[in-house]
Protein backbone atom coordinates (compact mmCIF):
# COMPACT_ATOMS: atom_id res chain seq x y z
CA UNK A 1 0.00 0.00 0.00
CA UNK A 2 2.70 2.69 0.91
CA UNK A 3 4.75 1.77 -2.48
CA UNK A 4 2.01 2.31 -4.20
CA UNK A 5 1.27 5.61 -2.53
CA UNK A 6 5.20 6.53 -3.26
CA UNK A 7 4.42 5.86 -6.78
CA UNK A 8 1.51 8.19 -7.17
CA UNK A 9 3.69 10.34 -5.50
CA UNK A 10 6.19 10.00 -7.57
CA UNK A 11 4.43 10.50 -10.88
CA UNK A 12 2.22 13.33 -9.77
CA UNK A 13 5.64 14.82 -9.51
CA UNK A 14 7.08 13.88 -12.78
CA UNK A 15 3.76 15.09 -14.18
CA UNK A 16 4.30 18.47 -12.51
CA UNK A 17 7.76 18.55 -13.63
CA UNK A 18 6.79 18.32 -16.85
CA UNK A 19 3.67 20.58 -16.94
CA UNK A 20 6.35 23.24 -15.20
CA UNK A 21 9.20 22.80 -17.43
CA UNK A 22 6.65 23.72 -20.40
CA UNK A 23 5.92 26.87 -19.14
CA UNK A 24 9.33 27.63 -18.31
CA UNK A 25 10.45 26.98 -21.60
CA UNK A 26 7.58 29.44 -22.94
CA UNK A 27 8.62 32.34 -20.35
CA UNK A 28 10.12 33.82 -22.70
CA UNK A 29 7.15 34.54 -24.96
CA UNK A 30 5.42 35.21 -21.95
CA UNK A 31 2.27 32.68 -20.48
CA UNK A 32 0.75 29.77 -22.60
CA UNK A 33 -2.50 31.18 -23.93
CA UNK A 34 -3.30 27.75 -26.07
CA UNK A 35 -2.45 24.41 -26.68
CA UNK A 36 -3.73 22.36 -29.32
CA UNK A 37 -3.07 19.07 -30.71
CA UNK A 38 -3.94 18.84 -34.79
CA UNK A 39 -3.20 16.36 -37.27
CA UNK A 40 -0.14 17.32 -38.16
CA UNK A 41 1.62 19.16 -35.06
CA UNK A 42 1.14 20.64 -31.59
CA UNK A 43 0.39 24.03 -31.46
CA UNK A 44 1.66 26.59 -28.46
CA UNK A 45 0.01 30.13 -28.54
CA UNK A 46 1.90 32.82 -26.02
CA UNK A 47 1.14 35.83 -24.89
CA UNK A 48 3.01 38.34 -23.04
CA UNK A 49 1.24 41.90 -23.24
CA UNK A 50 0.01 42.29 -26.36
CA UNK A 51 2.94 40.39 -28.20
CA UNK A 52 1.34 37.18 -29.75
CA UNK A 53 3.57 34.00 -30.44
CA UNK A 54 2.67 30.60 -32.58
CA UNK A 55 4.81 27.89 -32.32
CA UNK A 56 4.89 24.30 -33.33
CA UNK A 57 6.13 21.26 -31.12
CA UNK A 58 9.26 21.46 -29.58
CA UNK A 59 10.75 23.15 -32.22
CA UNK A 60 14.52 24.70 -30.99
CA UNK A 61 14.26 27.29 -28.72
CA UNK A 62 14.71 30.64 -31.17
CA UNK A 63 12.71 28.97 -34.01
CA UNK A 64 8.81 30.98 -34.12
CA UNK A 65 6.57 30.40 -36.79
CA UNK A 66 4.63 33.87 -36.13
CA UNK A 67 4.73 36.84 -34.08
CA UNK A 68 2.21 39.29 -33.82
CA UNK A 69 1.80 42.84 -31.58
CA UNK A 70 -1.99 42.96 -31.68
CA UNK A 71 -1.73 46.48 -30.79
CA UNK A 72 0.83 47.10 -33.80
CA UNK A 73 -0.52 45.11 -36.24
CA UNK A 74 1.44 46.64 -38.87
CA UNK A 75 4.96 45.89 -37.13
CA UNK A 76 6.71 42.86 -38.88
CA UNK A 77 8.65 41.27 -35.70
CA UNK A 78 9.76 38.29 -37.78
CA UNK A 79 12.71 39.65 -40.95
CA UNK A 80 10.81 36.96 -42.88
CA UNK A 81 7.93 38.41 -43.66
CA UNK A 82 8.92 41.51 -44.39
CA UNK A 83 11.45 39.91 -46.91
CA UNK A 84 8.41 38.01 -48.66
CA UNK A 85 7.48 41.28 -50.01
CA UNK A 86 10.16 40.92 -52.71
CA UNK A 87 8.09 39.45 -54.53
CA UNK A 88 6.22 43.21 -55.11
CA UNK A 89 9.73 44.53 -56.70
CA UNK A 90 9.16 41.84 -59.43
CA UNK A 91 5.00 42.30 -59.81
CA UNK A 92 4.80 46.01 -58.40
CA UNK A 93 0.72 45.57 -58.70
CA UNK A 94 -0.08 42.13 -58.37
CA UNK A 95 -3.39 40.86 -59.36
CA UNK A 96 -3.16 37.53 -57.69
CA UNK A 97 -1.26 36.08 -55.19
CA UNK A 98 -0.88 32.45 -53.50
CA UNK A 99 0.80 31.89 -50.20
CA UNK A 100 1.28 27.91 -49.52
CA UNK A 101 1.17 27.82 -45.39
CA UNK A 102 -0.67 30.49 -43.33
CA UNK A 103 1.17 30.17 -39.55
CA UNK A 104 -0.22 33.22 -37.74
CA UNK A 105 -1.11 34.62 -41.52
CA UNK A 106 1.24 37.56 -41.38
CA UNK A 107 2.52 37.53 -44.35
CA UNK A 108 -1.35 37.33 -46.45
CA UNK A 109 -2.30 39.83 -44.03
CA UNK A 110 -0.16 42.28 -44.44
CA UNK A 111 -0.35 41.88 -48.71
CA UNK A 112 -3.99 42.33 -48.22
CA UNK A 113 -3.38 45.60 -46.29
CA UNK A 114 -1.08 47.03 -48.53
CA UNK A 115 -2.68 46.11 -51.62
CA UNK A 116 -5.96 46.76 -51.45
CA UNK A 117 -7.24 45.20 -54.68
CA UNK A 118 -4.96 42.21 -54.90
CA UNK A 119 -6.88 38.79 -54.79
CA UNK A 120 -5.15 36.51 -52.17
CA UNK A 121 -5.57 32.76 -51.78
CA UNK A 122 -3.75 30.91 -48.85
CA UNK A 123 -2.86 27.46 -49.00
CA UNK A 124 -3.00 26.14 -45.38
CA UNK A 125 -2.80 21.53 -45.18
CA UNK A 126 -3.65 21.78 -41.28
CA UNK A 127 -7.22 22.70 -40.12
CA UNK A 128 -6.70 23.88 -36.85
CA UNK A 129 -4.06 26.81 -37.65
CA UNK A 130 -6.79 29.34 -39.56
CA UNK A 131 -8.77 28.94 -36.03
CA UNK A 132 -6.29 29.72 -34.20
CA UNK A 133 -4.87 32.75 -36.61
CA UNK A 134 -8.59 34.27 -36.32
CA UNK A 135 -8.57 34.02 -32.58
CA UNK A 136 -4.80 35.23 -31.82
CA UNK A 137 -3.88 36.82 -34.60
CA UNK A 138 -5.88 39.34 -36.03
CA UNK A 139 -6.42 37.31 -39.40
CA UNK A 140 -9.67 37.62 -40.88
CA UNK A 141 -11.09 36.44 -43.99
CA UNK A 142 -12.82 38.39 -46.97
CA UNK A 143 -13.71 38.54 -50.28
CA UNK A 144 -10.10 39.08 -51.07
CA UNK A 145 -8.56 37.15 -49.13
CA UNK A 146 -9.62 33.39 -48.81
CA UNK A 147 -7.54 30.32 -46.99
CA UNK A 148 -8.22 27.49 -48.45
CA UNK A 149 -7.49 23.96 -46.36
CA UNK A 150 -5.29 21.78 -48.45
CA UNK A 151 -1.71 20.07 -49.30
CA UNK A 152 -0.03 22.93 -50.99
CA UNK A 153 0.71 20.74 -54.30
CA UNK A 154 -2.68 18.82 -54.23
CA UNK A 155 -4.07 22.01 -54.89
CA UNK A 156 -1.94 23.33 -57.27
CA UNK A 157 -2.49 20.34 -58.93
CA UNK A 158 -6.38 20.15 -58.77
CA UNK A 159 -5.97 23.83 -60.31
CA UNK A 160 -3.98 22.36 -63.17
CA UNK A 161 -6.76 19.81 -63.58
CA UNK A 162 -9.53 22.26 -63.75
CA UNK A 163 -7.51 24.42 -65.91
CA UNK A 164 -8.35 27.47 -64.04
CA UNK A 165 -7.44 30.27 -66.29
CA UNK A 166 -6.31 32.95 -63.59
CA UNK A 167 -2.61 32.77 -63.27
CA UNK A 168 -1.01 34.28 -60.11
CA UNK A 169 1.25 36.82 -60.45
CA UNK A 170 3.66 35.82 -57.01
CA UNK A 171 3.51 32.96 -55.62
CA UNK A 172 5.02 32.42 -51.88
CA UNK A 173 6.52 29.02 -50.62
CA UNK A 174 6.57 28.89 -47.00
CA UNK A 175 4.68 25.62 -45.64
CA UNK A 176 7.77 24.89 -44.02
CA UNK A 177 8.65 24.76 -40.32
CA UNK A 178 12.45 24.73 -39.96
CA UNK A 179 12.27 21.28 -37.96
CA UNK A 180 10.21 19.34 -40.78
CA UNK A 181 10.08 20.46 -44.36
CA UNK A 182 7.56 18.25 -46.68
CA UNK A 183 9.70 16.89 -49.44
CA UNK A 184 6.89 16.77 -51.68
CA UNK A 185 6.89 20.55 -51.54
CA UNK A 186 10.83 21.05 -52.80
CA UNK A 187 10.94 18.81 -55.82
CA UNK A 188 11.86 19.92 -59.53
CA UNK A 189 8.51 18.45 -60.06
CA UNK A 190 6.30 20.13 -57.96
CA UNK A 191 8.12 23.28 -58.82
CA UNK A 192 7.12 22.58 -62.71
CA UNK A 193 3.45 22.49 -61.19
CA UNK A 194 4.23 25.65 -59.41
CA UNK A 195 4.94 26.99 -63.01
CA UNK A 196 1.87 25.98 -64.50
CA UNK A 197 -0.41 28.23 -62.34
CA UNK A 198 1.98 30.73 -62.17
CA UNK A 199 1.66 33.90 -64.78
CA UNK A 200 4.07 33.91 -67.45
CA UNK A 201 5.39 37.64 -66.39
CA UNK A 202 4.82 36.21 -62.64
CA UNK A 203 7.51 35.32 -60.19
CA UNK A 204 7.77 32.79 -57.15
CA UNK A 205 9.27 33.20 -54.13
CA UNK A 206 10.37 30.17 -51.48
CA UNK A 207 11.09 31.55 -47.79
CA UNK A 208 14.47 29.16 -47.24
CA UNK A 209 17.09 29.04 -44.30
CA UNK A 210 20.36 29.46 -46.03
CA UNK A 211 22.98 27.95 -43.04
CA UNK A 212 22.08 24.20 -44.05
CA UNK A 213 22.71 22.08 -46.84
CA UNK A 214 19.35 21.75 -48.12
CA UNK A 215 19.29 25.39 -49.21
CA UNK A 216 21.97 24.86 -52.28
CA UNK A 217 19.95 21.91 -53.32
CA UNK A 218 16.92 24.18 -53.47
CA UNK A 219 19.05 26.90 -55.57
CA UNK A 220 19.91 24.05 -58.05
CA UNK A 221 16.36 22.74 -57.95
CA UNK A 222 14.70 26.32 -59.00
CA UNK A 223 17.86 26.96 -61.44
CA UNK A 224 16.47 23.90 -63.02
CA UNK A 225 13.23 24.87 -62.98
CA UNK A 226 13.08 28.52 -64.14
CA UNK A 227 16.39 28.60 -65.62
CA UNK A 228 17.15 31.95 -63.20
CA UNK A 229 17.68 32.13 -59.22
CA UNK A 230 18.16 35.30 -57.17
CA UNK A 231 17.85 35.65 -53.44
CA UNK A 232 16.90 38.13 -50.79
CA UNK A 233 19.02 37.10 -47.60
CA UNK A 234 18.07 38.13 -43.99
CA UNK A 235 20.34 40.06 -42.35
CA UNK A 236 19.92 39.43 -38.71
CA UNK A 237 17.97 35.54 -39.14
CA UNK A 238 18.89 32.66 -41.24
CA UNK A 239 15.66 33.32 -43.42
CA UNK A 240 16.40 33.85 -47.06
CA UNK A 241 13.99 34.15 -50.09
CA UNK A 242 14.71 32.48 -53.12
CA UNK A 243 12.97 34.33 -56.40
CA UNK A 244 12.78 32.77 -59.71
CA UNK A 245 10.93 34.65 -61.76
CA UNK A 246 8.48 32.94 -65.22
CA UNK A 247 9.64 33.16 -68.82
CA UNK A 248 8.39 36.92 -69.60
CA UNK A 249 9.31 38.38 -66.31
CA UNK A 250 12.73 40.51 -66.05
CA UNK A 251 15.65 39.52 -63.34
CA UNK A 252 16.56 42.38 -61.58
CA UNK A 253 20.21 44.41 -61.10
CA UNK A 254 21.22 45.23 -57.51
CA UNK A 255 20.03 49.04 -58.70
CA UNK A 256 16.93 47.89 -60.25
CA UNK A 257 16.28 46.15 -56.83
CA UNK A 258 16.71 49.51 -55.14
CA UNK A 259 14.71 51.92 -57.34
CA UNK A 260 11.83 49.29 -57.15
CA UNK A 261 12.11 48.95 -53.40
CA UNK A 262 12.03 52.78 -53.87
CA UNK A 263 8.84 53.03 -55.80
CA UNK A 264 7.30 50.42 -53.43
CA UNK A 265 7.90 52.25 -50.80
CA UNK A 266 6.44 55.08 -51.66
CA UNK A 267 3.49 53.64 -53.50
CA UNK A 268 2.38 51.24 -50.74
CA UNK A 269 3.73 52.97 -47.95
CA UNK A 270 4.92 49.69 -45.68
CA UNK A 271 5.36 50.59 -42.29
CA UNK A 272 8.89 48.57 -42.86
CA UNK A 273 12.27 49.70 -44.47
CA UNK A 274 11.57 47.49 -47.98
CA UNK A 275 14.88 49.15 -49.15
CA UNK A 276 16.74 47.69 -46.64
CA UNK A 277 14.88 44.15 -47.59
CA UNK A 278 16.79 45.51 -51.20
CA UNK A 279 19.85 46.05 -49.73
CA UNK A 280 20.18 41.93 -48.42
CA UNK A 281 19.61 41.49 -52.40
CA UNK A 282 22.05 38.87 -54.30
CA UNK A 283 21.30 38.73 -58.44
CA UNK A 284 23.05 35.29 -59.19
CA UNK A 285 23.33 32.37 -56.67
CA UNK A 286 25.55 29.22 -58.74
CA UNK A 287 25.58 26.10 -56.63
CA UNK A 288 28.52 23.81 -56.71
CA UNK A 289 27.82 21.80 -59.63
CA UNK A 290 27.88 18.06 -57.22
CA UNK A 291 24.94 19.83 -55.73
CA UNK A 292 21.65 17.26 -56.64
CA UNK A 293 18.31 18.68 -57.71
CA UNK A 294 15.90 17.47 -55.44
CA UNK A 295 13.55 15.36 -57.30
CA UNK A 296 10.31 12.73 -56.31
CA UNK A 297 12.47 10.34 -56.48
CA UNK A 298 15.16 10.89 -54.43
CA UNK A 299 14.58 14.40 -51.94
CA UNK A 300 16.51 13.71 -48.43
CA UNK A 301 15.75 17.38 -47.34
CA UNK A 302 15.53 16.71 -43.68
CA UNK A 303 18.38 15.36 -43.82
CA UNK A 304 20.51 18.09 -46.15
CA UNK A 305 18.67 20.16 -43.34
CA UNK A 306 20.40 19.01 -40.55
CA UNK A 307 24.27 19.31 -42.10
CA UNK A 308 25.54 22.53 -42.16
CA UNK A 309 26.48 24.21 -45.23
CA UNK A 310 30.36 23.86 -46.16
CA UNK A 311 30.61 27.22 -47.92
CA UNK A 312 28.69 29.35 -45.67
CA UNK A 313 31.72 31.59 -44.58
CA UNK A 314 33.12 32.86 -48.30
CA UNK A 315 29.06 33.40 -49.45
CA UNK A 316 28.60 35.23 -46.16
CA UNK A 317 31.56 37.18 -47.79
CA UNK A 318 30.18 37.69 -50.93
CA UNK A 319 26.87 38.60 -49.55
CA UNK A 320 28.72 41.03 -47.37
CA UNK A 321 30.37 42.68 -50.23
CA UNK A 322 27.38 42.75 -52.56
CA UNK A 323 26.02 44.63 -49.53
CA UNK A 324 28.76 47.14 -49.79
CA UNK A 325 28.27 47.37 -53.22
CA UNK A 326 24.82 48.19 -53.03
CA UNK A 327 25.43 50.92 -50.37
CA UNK A 328 27.51 52.38 -52.82
CA UNK A 329 24.41 52.50 -56.03
CA UNK A 330 22.29 53.62 -53.50
CA UNK A 331 23.83 56.62 -52.35
CA UNK A 332 24.12 57.13 -56.56
CA UNK A 333 20.82 56.63 -57.22
CA UNK A 334 18.65 59.58 -57.40
CA UNK A 335 15.14 58.69 -56.15
CA UNK A 336 12.09 59.05 -58.43
CA UNK A 337 10.25 61.19 -55.80
CA UNK B 1 20.81 -36.47 -43.10
CA UNK B 2 20.73 -34.09 -39.98
CA UNK B 3 23.17 -32.04 -41.45
CA UNK B 4 21.20 -31.59 -44.93
CA UNK B 5 17.95 -31.23 -43.01
CA UNK B 6 19.95 -27.72 -41.13
CA UNK B 7 20.91 -26.54 -44.22
CA UNK B 8 17.38 -26.77 -46.11
CA UNK B 9 15.73 -25.29 -42.84
CA UNK B 10 18.77 -22.36 -43.03
CA UNK B 11 17.43 -22.10 -46.63
CA UNK B 12 14.20 -21.80 -46.05
CA UNK B 13 14.46 -19.58 -42.63
CA UNK B 14 16.47 -17.24 -44.76
CA UNK B 15 14.36 -16.95 -47.65
CA UNK B 16 11.66 -16.14 -45.44
CA UNK B 17 13.27 -13.28 -43.88
CA UNK B 18 14.45 -11.63 -47.10
CA UNK B 19 10.85 -11.55 -48.23
CA UNK B 20 10.17 -10.17 -44.87
CA UNK B 21 12.80 -7.58 -44.90
CA UNK B 22 11.06 -6.37 -48.66
CA UNK B 23 7.32 -6.36 -47.41
CA UNK B 24 8.48 -3.42 -44.88
CA UNK B 25 11.11 -1.85 -46.88
CA UNK B 26 8.25 -1.86 -50.16
CA UNK B 27 5.81 -0.28 -47.25
CA UNK B 28 7.55 2.66 -46.47
CA UNK B 29 9.00 3.35 -50.15
CA UNK B 30 5.24 2.65 -51.15
CA UNK B 31 3.96 6.08 -48.92
CA UNK B 32 7.38 7.64 -49.87
CA UNK B 33 5.80 6.99 -53.48
CA UNK B 34 2.28 8.35 -53.37
CA UNK B 35 2.75 11.52 -51.24
CA UNK B 36 3.66 13.74 -53.89
CA UNK B 37 0.49 12.60 -56.06
CA UNK B 38 -1.63 12.20 -52.78
CA UNK B 39 -0.13 14.82 -50.68
CA UNK B 40 1.56 14.43 -46.97
CA UNK B 41 -1.83 14.51 -44.64
CA UNK B 42 -0.40 11.58 -42.99
CA UNK B 43 -3.22 9.72 -42.71
CA UNK B 44 -4.52 9.48 -45.81
CA UNK B 45 -1.55 8.02 -47.48
CA UNK B 46 -0.11 6.49 -44.78
CA UNK B 47 -3.24 5.17 -43.85
CA UNK B 48 -3.88 3.31 -47.42
CA UNK B 49 -0.83 2.12 -48.08
CA UNK B 50 -0.66 0.39 -44.30
CA UNK B 51 -3.98 -0.97 -44.96
CA UNK B 52 -3.37 -2.80 -48.43
CA UNK B 53 -0.01 -4.51 -47.30
CA UNK B 54 -2.62 -5.64 -43.78
CA UNK B 55 -5.13 -6.84 -46.52
CA UNK B 56 -2.70 -8.39 -49.06
CA UNK B 57 -0.57 -10.18 -46.42
CA UNK B 58 -3.13 -11.94 -45.30
CA UNK B 59 -4.22 -12.66 -49.41
CA UNK B 60 -0.65 -14.09 -49.55
CA UNK B 61 -1.01 -16.32 -46.04
CA UNK B 62 -4.09 -17.62 -47.24
CA UNK B 63 -3.29 -18.27 -50.82
CA UNK B 64 0.19 -19.50 -49.91
CA UNK B 65 -1.10 -21.73 -46.97
CA UNK B 66 -3.59 -23.50 -49.57
CA UNK B 67 -1.11 -23.87 -52.47
CA UNK B 68 1.73 -25.64 -50.32
CA UNK B 69 -0.68 -28.52 -49.60
CA UNK B 70 -1.59 -28.54 -53.39
CA UNK B 71 2.07 -28.04 -55.45
CA UNK B 72 5.78 -28.04 -55.11
CA UNK B 73 6.11 -25.69 -52.12
CA UNK B 74 10.02 -25.23 -53.47
CA UNK B 75 8.39 -24.16 -57.57
CA UNK B 76 6.24 -22.53 -56.19
CA UNK B 77 8.02 -20.21 -54.27
CA UNK B 78 10.62 -19.33 -57.49
CA UNK B 79 7.85 -18.91 -59.42
CA UNK B 80 6.10 -16.52 -56.82
CA UNK B 81 9.61 -14.73 -56.17
CA UNK B 82 10.55 -14.35 -59.94
CA UNK B 83 6.87 -12.74 -60.50
CA UNK B 84 7.03 -10.05 -57.72
CA UNK B 85 10.53 -9.21 -58.40
CA UNK B 86 9.76 -8.80 -62.37
CA UNK B 87 6.72 -6.64 -60.83
CA UNK B 88 8.92 -4.45 -58.74
CA UNK B 89 11.53 -4.10 -61.82
CA UNK B 90 8.33 -2.77 -64.01
CA UNK B 91 6.41 -0.80 -60.99
CA UNK B 92 8.60 2.69 -60.93
CA UNK B 93 7.86 3.16 -64.25
CA UNK B 94 3.69 2.63 -63.19
CA UNK B 95 3.51 5.10 -60.14
CA UNK B 96 2.96 8.19 -62.22
CA UNK B 97 -0.06 7.03 -64.76
CA UNK B 98 -1.34 4.87 -61.99
CA UNK B 99 -1.45 8.05 -59.69
CA UNK B 100 -2.69 10.85 -62.62
CA UNK B 101 -5.41 7.74 -63.51
CA UNK B 102 -7.19 7.90 -59.81
CA UNK B 103 -7.57 11.68 -60.59
CA UNK B 104 -8.76 11.42 -63.62
CA UNK B 105 -11.55 9.09 -62.76
CA UNK B 106 -12.92 10.79 -60.20
CA UNK B 107 -11.72 9.44 -57.23
CA UNK B 108 -10.09 11.64 -54.21
CA UNK B 109 -7.11 11.66 -52.48
CA UNK B 110 -8.46 8.96 -49.80
CA UNK B 111 -10.15 6.33 -51.89
CA UNK B 112 -7.59 7.42 -54.85
CA UNK B 113 -4.14 6.63 -52.84
CA UNK B 114 -5.90 3.28 -51.58
CA UNK B 115 -6.75 1.90 -55.09
CA UNK B 116 -3.60 3.30 -56.43
CA UNK B 117 -2.06 1.56 -53.31
CA UNK B 118 -4.11 -1.85 -54.55
CA UNK B 119 -3.12 -1.89 -57.93
CA UNK B 120 0.69 -0.85 -57.05
CA UNK B 121 1.68 -2.91 -54.51
CA UNK B 122 -1.29 -5.53 -54.06
CA UNK B 123 0.08 -7.83 -55.52
CA UNK B 124 3.74 -7.88 -54.83
CA UNK B 125 2.76 -7.77 -51.30
CA UNK B 126 0.76 -10.78 -51.47
CA UNK B 127 3.03 -12.59 -53.46
CA UNK B 128 5.58 -11.88 -50.26
CA UNK B 129 2.94 -13.15 -48.52
CA UNK B 130 2.64 -16.61 -49.96
CA UNK B 131 6.33 -16.90 -48.24
CA UNK B 132 5.54 -17.37 -44.24
CA UNK B 133 2.81 -20.15 -44.65
CA UNK B 134 4.51 -22.29 -47.20
CA UNK B 135 8.09 -21.81 -45.05
CA UNK B 136 6.11 -23.32 -42.42
CA UNK B 137 4.48 -25.82 -44.23
CA UNK B 138 8.57 -26.88 -46.06
CA UNK B 139 10.13 -27.13 -42.68
CA UNK B 140 7.74 -29.30 -41.18
CA UNK B 141 8.08 -33.01 -41.22
CA UNK B 142 5.53 -34.02 -38.37
CA UNK B 143 2.71 -32.26 -36.95
CA UNK B 144 3.92 -32.00 -33.20
CA UNK B 145 6.55 -29.52 -34.90
CA UNK B 146 4.42 -27.18 -36.40
CA UNK B 147 4.51 -24.62 -33.43
CA UNK B 148 8.03 -24.39 -33.50
CA UNK B 149 8.51 -24.23 -36.82
CA UNK B 150 5.68 -21.29 -37.11
CA UNK B 151 6.80 -19.65 -34.10
CA UNK B 152 10.53 -19.68 -35.84
CA UNK B 153 9.65 -18.46 -39.02
CA UNK B 154 7.39 -15.88 -38.02
CA UNK B 155 9.82 -14.64 -35.79
CA UNK B 156 12.65 -13.98 -37.86
CA UNK B 157 11.12 -13.04 -40.98
CA UNK B 158 8.90 -10.25 -38.75
CA UNK B 159 12.51 -9.32 -37.37
CA UNK B 160 13.85 -9.24 -40.42
CA UNK B 161 10.97 -6.81 -41.34
CA UNK B 162 11.94 -4.42 -38.63
CA UNK B 163 15.37 -3.86 -40.08
CA UNK B 164 13.87 -3.28 -43.71
CA UNK B 165 11.88 -1.00 -41.91
CA UNK B 166 14.57 1.10 -40.11
CA UNK B 167 17.06 0.70 -42.76
CA UNK B 168 14.67 1.85 -45.37
CA UNK B 169 13.32 4.80 -43.38
CA UNK B 170 16.85 6.60 -42.22
CA UNK B 171 19.54 5.38 -44.90
CA UNK B 172 17.99 4.10 -48.50
CA UNK B 173 15.49 7.38 -48.80
CA UNK B 174 18.52 9.08 -48.92
CA UNK B 175 19.19 6.96 -52.84
CA UNK B 176 16.85 6.96 -55.49
CA UNK B 177 13.41 5.68 -54.52
CA UNK B 178 12.81 4.38 -58.02
CA UNK B 179 16.28 2.58 -58.11
CA UNK B 180 15.52 1.29 -54.69
CA UNK B 181 12.45 -0.64 -55.94
CA UNK B 182 14.44 -2.18 -58.86
CA UNK B 183 17.91 -3.49 -57.48
CA UNK B 184 14.98 -4.96 -54.45
CA UNK B 185 13.01 -6.31 -57.85
CA UNK B 186 16.20 -7.77 -59.16
CA UNK B 187 17.33 -9.03 -55.56
CA UNK B 188 13.90 -11.16 -55.45
CA UNK B 189 13.58 -12.20 -59.12
CA UNK B 190 17.50 -13.99 -59.03
CA UNK B 191 16.15 -15.10 -55.51
CA UNK B 192 13.39 -16.83 -57.06
CA UNK B 193 15.73 -18.25 -60.32
CA UNK B 194 18.32 -19.80 -57.27
CA UNK B 195 14.84 -21.74 -55.81
CA UNK B 196 13.37 -22.91 -59.14
CA UNK B 197 16.57 -23.96 -60.31
CA UNK B 198 17.39 -25.86 -57.50
CA UNK B 199 14.05 -27.53 -57.29
CA UNK B 200 14.29 -28.59 -60.74
CA UNK B 201 17.55 -29.99 -60.27
CA UNK B 202 16.87 -31.95 -57.18
CA UNK B 203 13.55 -33.46 -58.98
CA UNK B 204 15.39 -34.56 -62.26
CA UNK B 205 18.25 -36.13 -59.33
CA UNK B 206 15.16 -38.04 -57.60
CA UNK B 207 13.41 -39.36 -61.20
CA UNK B 208 16.95 -40.64 -62.49
CA UNK B 209 18.13 -42.46 -59.52
CA UNK B 210 14.86 -44.44 -59.05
Amino acid sequence: MDKLVLKLCFCAAIVWQATTAGTAAGARWGRLVHKRDSLYQVIYVYKQGTVVTLRFGKQPAEQLQSQVDVSNLRQHRLEYTKIAFCGMLYKPAPRRILVLGLGGGVIPREMHHYFPTTLIDVVEIDPEIPKIAREFFCFAEDDRLKVHIADGRMFIRERIRRKVEDKYDIVILDAFNSEYIPFHLTTKEFLEEVKEVLADDGVVVANVFYNNRLFEAQCATFLAVFGRCQVFFGSYTNNAMLVSPGQKCQTLTIREAMKQANILQHKANPAFDMLAVSKQFRPSIRPAPSVKVLTDDRAPVNRLQKQKRRRTEQQDNETAGKRKEADLTVDNTPSPY
Amino acid sequence: MTGNNKMRATGVIFIACVCGWFVMELEILGVRALAPYFGSAVYVVMGSVVGVFLLSLSAGYMSGGWLSKKVNIQRMLGINLILCGTWLFAMPAFIEPVCDGMYNIGLDERWGSLLAAIILFGLPTMLLGTVTPSAVQWLTRQASDSGVNAGLVLALSTTASFAGCVVTAFYLVLVSLRLTIRISGIILFVLGCAILVQAVLRRRRWTSSS
